[in-house]
């Protein structure tokens, strides 16, 4: 054990393994454990600066340092993508400061560190996903009083939430919240999943993977256990419905991933591709391996 | 220079040891290894291991009878700062099973908050064991475990999301219990 940090030494006398000092790591590790006790939950702990904006994974980032170790192989997405700015410079402080290897394979990745997706690819025992949270509170645009929801999840009182879901019925005909869709977790507390889209829902239920969640603003950590039940909040006359553009992927062709949008030439052309370039890159690997044959 | 420091190169072997509890935790029911670390004698290297990655002055630690020797004390103190405690105020207990009970002692949390509950660290002792299946969050379908007094751990999962937390050691190998994992007794002569 001593050996593997010997081998990769090289910033780790600058900085503590994976930046964080051992104190607020034992502070943090002791919130995620209690929080993978309690399904949902969220923990409060002192959240510490971190050398990069509130809004850029600063929750994220810290409760990734509190987990990582020297062999793990580490993933950033953002919205799916490994190559947008807040994944490459989360991977390269990783990099630097913890000297793990780095992929973009999500299957290779034992950590992956999101923001608003989980990926296509399936996830596995023991692969850790660590999701970066702006709001953790999901009553919190109903109900602003941290006292107040505090007695709600105690009391499990979510009586305003179904309002508000029975508003957007009332309104439009069906529910309009899209992203950040409530879910209920272990059939306890109501949990937000951060700002994924609702097509990702329903891969956190009885994920085998571990869920990890953390708000820095905010001041929060929560957890889904793996093979826990997360279910989406709905009526029985309008069920939960996982949703997505009715397009294919131009760029690999595929129907049953979600697709961003985007807009390809001046006269407001719009085309549709993967949001997570993983996914992407694999179907058209396998794509042109059909065709060669 | 050999150093008497419990991890031989803290921050390393302590984020090795915090994701076997990760795992551990994840995954309850399942057995999960630790290494070797400096300790006094009586503590097993999975509880002295748990103390060393999580406490700091900030934590409360219950010794029962056994452990509560000098050498523990004087151990724990000067590598965590932590605080020795009495049960009610104890966040981290250490114990064999039958010196830990009865277990209603124990801070469970408060609706509000139901994270300041102890967790509760069992040493292999020679208690008589019962066939139990778990299932519940971690658990695919369910698993057959052996536990000390099942019905105390049903009463403790009825708490939820209140209770206690249990990890249960022996040497090197680490076996959770949280509050969210449900029990019932395999053996109807029980």
């Amino acid at each position: 054990m001593n050996d593997m940090s010997k081998d990769k030494n090289i910033d780790i006398q600058i900085y503590n393994f994976a930046y964080l000092d051992e104190n607020t790591k034992r502070m943090i590790r002791r919130a995620l454990l209690k929080a993978l006790c309690i399904p949902g939950y969220q923990v409060p702990f002192s959240s510490r600066e971190m050398p990069m904006p509130y809004g850029w994974g600063t929750g994220g980032i810290q409760v990734t340092s509190a987990c990582l170790i020297p062999k793990d192989v580490l993933k950033v997405i953002d919205q799916g993508a490994d190559d947008t700015t807040n994944a490459v410079s989360i991977r390269k402080f990783f990099q630097k400061t913890a000297n793990v290897a780095v992929t973009e394979k999500t299957s290779d990745a034992s950590l992956i560190q999101t923001r608003h997706r989980i990926p296509e690819t399936k996830l596995k025992e023991q692969q850790i996903l660590v999701y970066q949270v702006p709001i953790p509170e999901p009553l919190r645009f109903l109900e602003p009083r941290e006292t107040e929801t505090r007695k709600m999840h105690a009391l499990s009182e979510y009586g305003l939430m179904f309002v508000k879901l029975y508003e957007d019925i009332a309104k439009h005909g069906h529910i309009e919240t899209a992203y950040a869709y409530p879910v209920k977790t272990n059939g306890n507390y109501v949990t937000d999943p951060s700002p994924i889209p609702k097509f990702d829902n329903p891969k956190m239920n009885n994920n085998p993977a571990i869920q990890l969640f953390g708000a820095g603003r905010e001041q929060r950590i929560y957890a889904i256990p793996p093979y826990t039940n997360v279910k989406s909040l709905d009526f029985e006359d309008y069920p939960f419905e996982a949703m997505k553009a009715n397009f294919k992927c131009s760029i690999c062709g595929s129907s049953d991933s979600y697709l961003d949008e985007i807009i390809v030439s001046d006269d407001g052309k719009r085309s549709y591709i993967c949001s997570d370039t993983d996914y992407c890159k694999e179907q058209t690997q396998l794509n042109s391996k059909e065709e060669d044959q | 220079m050999e150093n008497n420091y419990p991890f031989s190169e803290e921050s390393i072997n302590s984020s090795i040891s915090f994701r076997s509890l990760v795992n551990a935790t994840s995954y309850p029911g399942r057995h999960f290894q630790i290494s070797k670390l400096k300790k006094p004698n009586i503590l097993s290297n999975a509880a002295a291991t748990i103390l060393i990655t999580l406490c700091d002055n900030e934590s409360n630690v219950y010794l029962s009878k056994d452990f509560s020797t000098d050498e523990v004390k004087d151990w724990l103190i000067f590598n965590t700062g932590a605080i020795v405690s009495d049960k009610q105020n104890a966040d981290f207990a250490v114990g064999d099973w039958e010196s830990l009970l009865p277990l209603d002692e124990f801070k469970t949390g408060v609706p509000e908050y139901p994270e300041r509950s102890a967790t509760l660290i069992i040493e292999e002792s020679n208690y008589k064991k019962i066939k139990c299946n778990i299932n519940g969050p971690g658990i695919k379908d369910k698993l057959q475990i052996e536990l000390p007094n099942p019905e105390l751990f049903i009463n403790n999962s009825h708490l939820y999301p209140l209770g206690l937390d249990f990890y249960f050691t022996n040497d090197l190998d680490i076996l959770s219990i949280p509050r969210s994992t449900k029990i019932s007794v395999t053996n109807s002569e029980y």
